[in-house]
C-alpha cells in the first residue's frame, strides 16, 4: 500500500458525514427501474450515501435522507448518435431523442442542478473506452479537463463538495489528466472509464495507484466498479469510495454475492429486494440486524 | 422528544430479558410470561429502542379496547411521538392520525393484513418499521383470525426484511417451534407477581352451580377481594350477575353484546371497586388490565357454533391469569366449577398448554391468503407461491394443504386466471375481477363466489332486499351471526312470511338446495337477515335489538359487516371499466339489481328504509341528513320536492340555499323515478309452516320418541336418556317429572313420553303432524331446527 496516510477518514457534507471507505449504491428515480423504488427506503440502513446520475436525479421528487452524490450524466456520450462539441470554452453533449429532437447537456446545467440538490458533485466528463480512436480520445480528455476547471471556477455553493473527473485512453492518458487537475483546488477526484477495462485488473490497479500518488491527500472515488473483491483491492490501494449498481443488477437476475452458486429463477419483487439488500450489505460490509441476516440469507 | 423510560424495579423475567439483551439483539423473540408479569413494559423498552434508532414500531393487539387503552397510555409515555390507533373503529377515534404520521402504530391484526395486501399504498411507512410487537401471539392458532395474522406477519417480514418480531403470550404449548419458525429466540418464565392457587369445586347437577359460585365469591369478598367470573354465554353472564345482585352482591356483567360505553362503565366500576364481582364471557380473557383476587371459571365448556366443547388449557390459563392484584392480594385464586363426574378438570391445573397450530391447514383460509398474495402482486406464479408459503407457520408445521389442486380450484371457480406471458410462454397467475374484489374488501374468496353465483343468475333481477341480505348473511364474512332460539321459530316464521322473497320460494328441499345451506346455520342466516332488514326499516338498534332478542351493539356490528359484503355485491354487479355499452339503458319502473343493491347498501349503512334512501339520490345529501329529514317528516324524495325550502331548512345542518337546491333537484329526479320505485310490491312471499301449537315443544316431542316408559308404582319410570327419571301424578291428571327441565317450567320430554305411552290422542295427532312436516312444501323452520347435519 503506497497511498499516503493523510487521506481523510470521512467526507463531511450538509447531510452528514460519509465515512471512508465507502461503498455507495446507485439508485434511480422514475419509472424505468421499479426495483429501485423498493430498495431506496432501506438504503439509509445499509449505505453511507447515494449516487444518482444527473438524468435520473432530475426525476427525483423526494430527496432521500442521505448524503447525495450526483454525477454529470456524461456517460450518455457513449450512446448511439451522441455528439460532443466544444462551445464557449467547455465541452457540451448533444443526445438524440427518440422523437427526433435532442437534449443538450452543458457544464452549466449540470452544476446548477448539482448545487441545488447534491452534497457531492462530479464534473461533466466524457468517458473514453479503450477501443476509441486517439483523435476523439484526445478531444474527450481535453474537454473533460476544461469542464472540470470551469466547474471549479463557477461553483457558488460553499457546502457542495466538487470532485473532478479523470478520464484517459490508457495509463498515460489518466496520469496526464490527473496531473492537469491536481493543480486546482478540487475536493476530490473521481476516476471514470474503468468499467470497460475490468477484465484487466492489473491495469486498473496501476492507474489507481498512480492517481493515488498524484492526488496526494485528497479523496479518490472510482465510478461503476462494485464487485466486492475488486472494491476491497481498490480500497486497499487508497481509494476512498466507489459506486455501483451491481448489487441490484445481480438481484434482478436472482443472484447473490453471498451464495454465488444459487440463482433464484423468476424471483418475486420482494425476493429481488431481499437479494439486493443482502448484496449491498455484503459489499458494504455492513452488519444487518440478526433477524434480517437470517431472512436475507434464507431468501424466503 | 423521547424521554427514556424510567426502569421500574425489575421483576425476575424482566431482569433476565434485559440482562440478556434479548430485545436489542435484533433477533426475533418469542416471550412467554404469565399475565401481569410485565410484558407491556418490555414492549415499551423495545419500542423506545426502535424510536431511538429513528424507526417506527407497530404493536398488534386483537382487541380494539386495548388499542385505545394503549394509545392513551403511550401518548403520555412517549411525549412528542405521534401514536396512532388503527382498529377500524374510526367512528369513535378520538385522535385520528394517518399511518404516515404515526411513529408508533397500534393495530388489530386485520388492519395490518389490509396494509400488507395494499402494500404499495403503505410504502411510505412500511420500510421504516423496525419492530413488530405481536401481543396475544397465541391468536395465531384461532381458526378465524389466526390465518389473517399469519398472512400479515408473512407478508410484513418479506416487505420489510429488517423487521424484528417480538411475540408475546402467556400460553404457548410450542414456544420453541414458533421461535424456530420466526428464526428467532425464545424465553419463558412462570414467575407471577402474585402467586396463583387453584381449586376445583364439584357440582352434582347444573342447578347447583349458582350456589357454589355464590359461596366461592362470598368467601373472597369477605376477605376484601374482588371476583371475575367467566361464563359460557352472554345470557348466562346477565342471569348470574342478576342472581348475585339479588343475593346482595355488587355485581355487573360484561360481554361483546354490550355497547362500548356500557362495557367501559362496567370496567370502570370494577376498577374503582364499586362492583365487587364482574361476570363476563371471554371478552375479558385477553388484553385489558383488569385483575381481581379471584377468578371463577363457572363454565369449563364453550359453544363452538354447533356443540359444546371443553375449554382449552390455554383459555383456562388466559382467564385464570387475571387472578391476583399486584400489591393488593397475597395470592390469586383460580376456582374451577366442574361436574362431579369430570376427572379431566385437574389437567387444567398442570398448565400443559396446547401447541399453537397454523390455521392455514384449512383450504378456505389458505385460498384467501393465496388470493391476497396474487392480488397484491407479491406472487405471480405457482413456484413463487410455493416459495412464499414455505415461510408460513403452516409449512413449518407441515400442515399446508396441497397448493396445486387448490390453485386449480381457484382457477376453475374464477378467482384466479392463468395467462401466458410473451417472454418464453411463462404462465402467470392473475387475480380475476372477482378475486380483486375479495382482496380489496378483505373478504373470503368463498363470500365473493357465493355472491357472484347468485347475482349473475338469469333470474337474479327478481332478488328482493331480504334475498340480498340473506345471501350476505350466509357468508362467512357476515358477523355477528344472530342465532335463533327455538322459542322464537313461530315468530320468525311469521316475519319471513311477510317478506317478499324469491330465494325462499318452493319446497323446503328446493330452498335448501338453492341456498346451499341447511339446519341451524340457515336458521341463523334467516334471523340475521331479518334483523338487518328490520334495521333498515327502523334505523334504531335498540328497538331492533328488543324486537329480535339481540343486543343493539350486535345490530350495529352487523350493519358494519354487511356494508363490506354488500359493497362487494355492488362491485360484482358494476360494469367493469372498458366494458360499458353504448346501448341506452331501457327505461323501467323497476330498479335494476345494481341500483337495488346500491340502495340496500345505503339502507344498511345508515339504517334507512327504501323510501328514505331515495333522499340520498340527490347529490350531496348523505345518509345522516336523510335520517334527519325522515325524522322531520320528510320521508322520501317526493315529500322533499313537495316541501317548502324554508321548512326543509329547519332541519339541522341544512341551509336555505341547500334546501332550495335540493328541492329543485328532487323535482327533477321525480320525472325519472318515483319515490316508491324501490318498494317491493306484488312480490311472492314464502310459504312458511308455522301452525305448531305453542304449548307443546316439537323439539322435546321428537326426543321423547326415543324414550322407554315402564310403570313404576303409582307413576312411570322413563329411561333412554342420560339418566332415568320418574313421572308421577300428584294431583288430578297433572303429570310431574323429577328432571331439571321440568323444574324450570318446561313440559319435558319424559312427560311427553308418558303421554304417548298413555296414548293421549292430542299428542298422537301432533306426532303424526311432526312427520308430515318433512313431506309438505314450504319452508319449515322447525325442520331446520331438527336438522342434525353439521353446517
Amino acid at each position: 500500500m503506497s497511498h499516503p496516510t493523510t487521506t481523510p477518514s470521512a467526507l463531511e457534507t450538509a447531510h452528514g458525514a460519509i465515512p471512508f471507505p465507502a461503498y455507495i449504491p446507485v439508485t434511480t428515480f422514475g419509472a424505468r427501474y421499479p426495483l429501485d423504488d423498493l430498495i431506496r427506503p432501506y438504503l439509509p440502513r445499509l449505505a453511507p450515501a447515494l449516487m444518482v446520475s444527473y438524468h435520473y436525479a432530475k426525476q427525483m421528487k423526494v430527496r432521500p435522507e442521505l448524503p447525495l452524490l450526483i454525477d454529470s450524466g456524461g456517460f450518455a456520450s457513449l450512446f448511439k448518435g451522441a455528439k460532443i462539441r466544444k462551445q464557449g470554452g467547455v465541452g457540451i453533449l448533444k443526445i438524440p431523442r427518440e422523437d427526433g429532437g435532442e437534449d443538450i447537456l452543458t457544464p452549466s446545467d449540470v452544476l446548477a442542478f448539482q448545487e441545488a440538490n447534491a452534497d457531492v458533485a462530479f464534473t461533466l466528463d466524457f468517458p473514453i473506452p479503450p477501443s476509441m480512436d486517439a483523435r476523439e480520445a484526445k478531444q474527450r480528455l481535453e474537454l473533460t479537463v476544461l469542464n472540470a476547471q470551469w466547474a471549479l471556477e463557477n461553483r457558488r455553493s460553499r457546502t457542495l463538495k466538487l470532485y473532478a473527473c479523470i478520464q484517459g485512453l490508457n495509463f498515460d492518458g489518466y496520469v496526464l489528466c490527473a496531473k492537469e487537475l491536481v493543480k486546482a483546488g478540487f475536493d476530490g477526484f473521481a476516476i471514470g472509464g474503468l468499467v470497460p477495462r475490468v477484465s484487466d485488473r492489473k491495469e486498473i490497479y496501476r492507474i489507481v495507484e498512480a492517481i493515488r500518488t498524484i492526488a496526494e491527500d485528497r479523496p479518490i472515488h472510482v465510478f461503476g466498479l462494485g464487485k466486492p473483491d475488486l472494491t476491497d483491492q481498490l480500497f486497499s490501494l487508497g481509494v476512498q469510495s466507489v459506486d455501483s449498481s451491481s448489487y441490484v443488477k445481480l438481484a434482478a437476475d436472482g443472484r447473490s454475492w453471498k451464495q454465488p452458486e444459487i440463482t433464484l429463477q423468476d424471483a418475486t419483487p420482494m425476493e429481488r429486494l431481499q437479494l439486493a439488500l443482502s448484496n449491498l450489505a455484503f459489499a458494504g460490509k455492513r452488519n444487518l440486524p440478526l433477524s434480517a441476516c437470517l431472512s436475507l440469507a434464507g431468501g424466503n | 422528544m423521547l424521554t427514556s423510560i424510567e426502569p421500574p424495579l425489575l421483576n425476575p423475567p424482566q431482569r433476565d430479558i434485559v440482562d440478556m439483551g434479548m430485545l436489542h439483539t435484533g433477533f426475533n423473540c418469542v416471550l412467554q410470561l404469565p399475565t401481569g408479569a410485565g410484558k407491556t413494559w418490555l414492549s415499551e423498552v423495545a419500542i423506545e429502542h426502535a424510536l431511538g434508532e429513528g424507526f417506527r414500531a407497530v404493536y398488534l393487539t386483537p382487541l380494539r379496547a386495548q388499542a385505545q387503552e394503549l394509545l392513551e397510555r403511550w401518548q403520555t409515555r412517549f411525549p412528542g411521538v405521534t401514536v396512532g390507533a388503527f382498529t377500524g373503529d374510526t367512528k369513535d377515534a378520538k385522535n385520528p392520525v394517518s399511518f404516515e404520521e404515526s411513529r408508533v402504530m397500534v393495530m388489530t391484526p386485520e388492519r395490518l393484513d389490509a396494509c400488507t395486501r395494499n402494500w404499495r399504498s403503505h410504502w411510505n411507512w412500511i420500510p421504516q418499521v423496525s419492530l413488530l410487537v405481536v401481543d396475544e401471539f397465541h391468536l395465531l392458532g384461532e381458526p378465524n383470525r389466526g390465518p389473517r395474522l399469519e398472512g400479515a406477519i408473512l407478508r410484513m417480514r418479506r416487505l420489510n426484511p429488517f423487521l424484528q418480531v417480538l411475540a408475546l403470550s402467556a400460553t404457548l404449548g410450542n414456544r420453541s417451534e414458533l421461535a424456530n419458525w420466526l428464526e428467532g429466540i425464545h424465553y419463558q418464565n412462570d414467575w407471577r407477581p402474585v402467586p396463583l392457587t387453584w381449586s376445583i369445586r364439584r357440582f352434582g347437577k347444573a342447578a347447583d352451580k349458582p350456589g357454589i359460585c355464590l359461596d366461592a365469591v362470598s368467601a373472597c369478598l369477605k376477605q376484601g377481594g374482588q371476583s371475575l367470573v367467566f361464563v359460557v354465554s352472554r345470557r348466562r353472564a346477565e342471569q348470574l350477575s342478576q342472581m348475585l345482585v339479588q343475593s346482595g352482591i355488587a355485581a355487573g356483567h360484561h360481554h361483546a353484546g354490550l355497547e362500548k360505553a356500557q362495557r367501559q362503565a362496567m370496567e370502570q366500576g370494577f376498577r374503582k371497586g364499586e362492583l365487587k364481582v364482574l361476570v363476563s364471557t371471554g371478552t375479558l380473557e385477553m388484553g385489558l388490565n383488569l385483575p381481581a383476587r379471584q377468578v371463577v371459571l363457572y363454565d369449563l365448556q364453550r359453544f363452538d357454533g354447533w356443540d359444546f366443547t371443553s375449554l382449552s388449557t390455554n383459555t383456562v390459563w388466559q382467564r385464570a391469569g387475571r387472578a391476583g392484584r399486584r400489591g393488593l392480594d397475597p395470592v390469586g385464586e383460580a376456582v374451577l366449577l366442574a361436574p362431579a363426574w369430570d376427572r379431566q378438570a385437574e389437567r387444567y391445573m398442570q398448565g400443559n398448554f396446547e401447541p399453537i397450530q397454523s390455521g392455514l391447514n384449512d383450504a378456505k383460509a389458505l385460498t384467501e391468503q393465496v388470493l391476497a398474495e396474487v392480488g397484491s402482486g407479491l406472487c405471480r406464479t405457482r413456484e413463487q407461491l410455493v416459495r412464499c408459503l414455505a415461510g408460513s407457520l403452516g409449512a413449518h408445521q407441515k400442515r399446508l394443504p396441497q397448493l396445486g389442486p387448490l390453485i386449480e380450484t381457484m382457477v376453475q371457480s374464477g378467482m384466479l386466471t392463468e395467462v401466458a406471458t410473451e417472454e418464453g410462454g411463462k404462465v402467470r397467475l392473475k387475480a380475476t375481477r372477482l378475486g380483486r374484489i375479495a382482496v380489496r374488501q378483505m373478504l373470503a374468496p368463498d363470500t365473493v363466489l357465493r355472491l357472484a353465483t347468485h347475482l349473475t343468475r338469469e333470474d337474479a333481477q327478481s332478488l328482493t332486499f331480504l334475498d340480498l341480505l340473506l345471501l350476505a348473511a350466509l357468508t362467512d364474512d357476515c358477523e355477528p351471526k344472530i342465532p335463533a332460539d327455538f322459542e322464537e321459530l313461530d315468530e320468525l316464521s311469521a316475519w319471513i312470511s311477510r317478506e317478499p322473497s324469491t330465494l325462499l320460494q318452493g319446497t323446503q328441499e328446493e330452498v335448501l338446495q338453492r341456498l346451499g345451506a341447511r339446519g341451524k346455520s340457515l336458521l341463523t342466516a334467516l334471523k340475521t337477515a331479518l334483523v338487518a332488514r328490520a334495521w333498515t326499516r327502523e334505523g334504531d338498534a335498540d328497538k331492533v335489538g328488543e324486537d329480535f332478542d339481540c343486543y343493539p351493539f350486535e345490530v350495529r356490528r352487523l350493519s358494519e359487516s354487511l356494508e363490506r359484503v354488500l359493497s362487494a355485491a355492488v362491485a360484482i354487479l358494476s360494469t367493469p371499466p372498458g366494458d360499458e355499452s353504448d346501448e341506452p339503458t331501457p327505461v323501467s319502473d323497476e330498479p335494476d339489481l345494481l341500483s337495488k343493491t346500491k340502495s340496500l347498501l345505503g339502507m344498511v349503512t345508515h339504517g334507512l328504509d327504501e323510501e328514505a334512501i331515495t333522499l340520498t339520490f340527490i347529490q350531496g345529501l348523505g345518509g345522516t341528513l336523510a335520517k334527519r329529514l325522515k325524522e322531520a317528516g320528510i320521508p322520501d324524495i317526493e315529500e322533499l320536492a313537495a316541501t317548502e325550502p324554508c321548512q326543509i331548512a329547519r332541519v339541522k345542518g341544512i341551509s336555505l340555499k341547500r334546501a332550495r337546491q335540493w328541492s329543485g333537484e328532487a323535482e327533477g329526479l321525480l320525472k325519472e323515478r318515483s319515490a316508491f320505485s324501490l318498494r317491493e310490491r306484488d312480490r311472492a312471499k314464502p310459504q312458511v309452516v308455522s301452525d305448531w301449537p305453542k304449548e307443546l315443544d316439537p323439539y322435546r316431542l321428537r326426543r321423547s320418541l326415543d324414550l322407554k316408559v315402564a310403570t313404576q308404582g303409582a307413576g312411570w319410570q322413563v329411561t333412554g336418556g342420560l339418566e332415568p327419571h320418574t313421572v308421577c301424578t300428584p294431583s288430578q291428571g297433572t303429570l310431574t317429572c323429577d328432571c331439571l327441565d321440568f323444574a324450570k317450567g318446561h313440559p319435558c320430554k319424559h312427560l311427553m313420553a308418558v303421554r304417548r305411552h298413555l296414548k293421549d290422542p292430542a299428542l298422537l295427532k301432533l306426532i303424526r303432524t311432526l312427520d308430515q312436516y318433512t313431506r309438505d312444501g314450504g319452508l319449515d323452520l322447525f325442520q331446520l331446527w331438527f336438522d342434525r347435519g353439521r353446517p
